[in-house]
């Protein structure tokens, strides 16, 4: 392993693990606690979350507060469209990522480092800064307060193309070559050939795309304009909070919160592989 | 050959590149031609009236107006920084802790640290509001353990803003380790052999080799953490509401409310003009200083 590391252990060994060790523990700990809290507070009877000194592990963990929460807000309906756009917003932006990063990384023709350049900078763009005319627009052509309001607008993004454009560079021409030879269509050698051989390149951009998209608040509140019905989760969610203001509704939005979390980070704990190897190779090759 | 090539690449890129300009390009070029105009945001674009420099004048002016812009800016500023200059070296520290191998337990660090990234942010805001409570709040409860009074976090103008910093740090720190991780494995080893062998330290080198040869990856990490946190939205909407007396008011927050809620589309456009300058503004600083240092 490193020199650095190897250089350092020589001297005075023991101690210095002990104090990384020491180190590497409170680091994960404060990280981890959040979270920790949250479940166990979500498993807590109203009582408990009120009490002073707080219980840090319920004494009889109970489902109360979880079916208060279907009660105050529709969590089947929420989490559905919340699926629903996630979903299909991740699977609009894969096909429009890899169609655009295709041309960009295997075709050359006129214009196209300029149009790179302007696609990629609308990435350092703050969705804020475009919110108020894209509400007007999306409103005048008929998709406010729906899910296809939500849907439609990030169908296409920058990072998807520059993250597609760095992994597709990498296939071998020869590869497209031969199957142009064999009479292959352009649409068919990508989705046949170049594809799976980028296929953990577009899985990380399918797993960030979806959990972005089931966490996006900002766009989702706007658009909607109080119709509950079109609500996601994290809407809902944010409900539970102005419902019961005070301690008493501590066990409730921790309940929500925890149904909220569970559907992104089952999805990190399984392949959270992907999602590093991406950030680092889009870090690097960048 | 290249004809028929030219022509699939229009199609493969009509797509996305319609989708972008239609969503994102036009309304930026809309927000800055609404800066210019009196517009309210009930009403289609084509009743906007010109009145040149007016917004800018009014959202630097003495007025309400002005005042609540100015105090956004100042905190969104005041966020910004704080967020960067604690996430860029405890993303190096955290990384240094990944990525040694004397200890074991690394890559189950990384995960931990990264899993925060994963959660929505509607979800942090809501069990820091909690973990922030005054009194049955565990974080009082945990400093009351070594000995210090409760804080009022939220709760006062004096640390309000803080607060919303720290949840934010503890939610993208793991991201931004990640990419140190990334930074360090680019270092050649050679580099540190050497060293060795000439009597450096562990601090000399980490000093003269690794971070010298950081400044690009932090570089990276300054600019995205900069662009995240100008958007930070919903710990403001869902807890304080830009309070207590405005000292939470960020400028996306603000914005919004201006430019949606109270339909005021001219004024809240100029606001976000003034959102994206800025941020040219400091990136191009940040470039620029890092150019400098490596043409030292």
């Amino acid at each position: 392993m490193s020199a650095a590391a190897r250089s350092l252990s020589r001297k005075r060994p023991s101690g210095r693990k002990a104090l990384l060790a020491t180190a590497m523990l409170l680091v994960a700990v404060a990280s981890a606690f959040p979270l920790a809290w949250m479940v166990l507070s979500s498993l807590k009877t109203p009582a408990e979350t009120m009490q002073v000194p707080p219980v840090w592990i319920p004494r009889t963990p109970t489902l109360e507060a979880y079916e208060k929460v279907a009660g105050v807000v529709n969590v089947e309906r929420s989490m559905w469209n919340s699926l629903v756009i996630a979903t299909v917003t991740t699977a609009g932006i894969l096909v429009t990522s890899m169609m655009a990063g295709y041309a960009f990384a295997k075709y050359s023709f006129p214009g196209r480092s300029l149009l790179f350049s302007v696609l990629i900078a609308t990435m350092f763009l703050p969705p804020i800064v475009t919110l108020i005319p894209l509400y007007r627009m999306v409103g005048s052509i008929g998709l406010s307060a729906s899910l296809a309001g939500i849907i439609v607008p990030n169908l296409a993004n920058a990072f998807g193309i520059f993250l597609m454009r760095q992994f597709i560079a990498g296939v071998p021409d020869d590869l497209i070559d031969a199957a142009r030879m064999d009479g292959a269509s352009e649409l068919l050698i990508l989705f046949k050939i170049v594809a799976p051989s980028v296929a953990p390149a577009i899985a990380a951009l399918a797993l960030f795309a979806f959990v972005y998209h089931w966490n996006s608040y900002l766009w989702p509140l706007t658009v909607l304009q109080g119709n509950a019905d079109a609500y996601p989760i994290v809407i809902s969610l944010s409900r539970l909070l102005s419902y019961n203001r005070g301690a008493v509704n501590t066990g409730l939005v921790m309940a929500g919160a925890t149904l909220a979390v569970l559907p992104p980070l089952v999805l990190f704990v399984f392949l959270q592989r992907f999602f590093v190897d991406s950030i680092v190779g889009s870090a690097i090759k960048g | 050959m290249a004809k028929a090539f030219r022509a699939s690449a229009g199609i493969m890129l009509a797509p996305a590149v319609t989708l972008i300009g239609v969503f994102v390009l036009l309304p930026m070029l809309l927000t800055i031609w609404l800066s210019f105009q009196d517009w309210s945001t009930q009403t289609p674009f084509s009743e906007a009236s010109f009145v040149g420099l007016g917004n800018f004048h009014e959202i630097f002016g003495p007025t309400s107006v002005g005042r609540d812009f100015k105090t956004a800016l100042l905190n969104t500023a005041i966020y910004t920084a704080l967020s960067v200059v604690l996430i860029l070296p405890l993303s190096v520290v955290f990384g240094l802790l990944v990525y040694q191998r004397e200890v074991a337990g690394g890559t189950a660090l990384r995960t931990v640290l990264f899993s925060t990234y994963m959660v929505p942010m509607i979800a942090v805001a809501l069990v820091w509001s909690k973990l922030y409570a005054p009194s049955e709040g565990p974080l009082n409860q945990l400093l009351g353990l070594v000995g210090i009074g409760p804080q009022p976090w939220l709760s006062s103008p004096r640390s309000a803003l803080i607060s919303i910093v720290l949840l934010n740090v503890w939610q993208q720190v793991g991201y931004f380790t990640v990419l140190a991780i990334a930074g360090l494995t680019q270092i050649p080893g050679s580099l540190y052999e050497a060293a060795t062998l000439d009597g450096a330290n562990g601090r000399e080198q980490f000093r003269f080799i690794t971070l010298p040869l950081l400044r690009r990856t932090l570089l990276f990490s300054a600019v995205i953490a900069i662009i995240n946190a100008v958007q930070v939205f919903e710990p403001v909407a869902l807890i304080t509401q830009g309070g207590p007396v405005g000292s939470s008011n960020v400028l996306t927050y603000h914005i919004r409310r201006v430019g949606i809620e109270r339909a005021q589309g001219g004024l809240g456009s100029a606001m976000a003009v003034m959102l994206m300058l800025s941020l040219i503004v400091c990136v191009s600083a940040l470039f620029a200083f890092v150019n400098r240092k490596d043409s030292e």
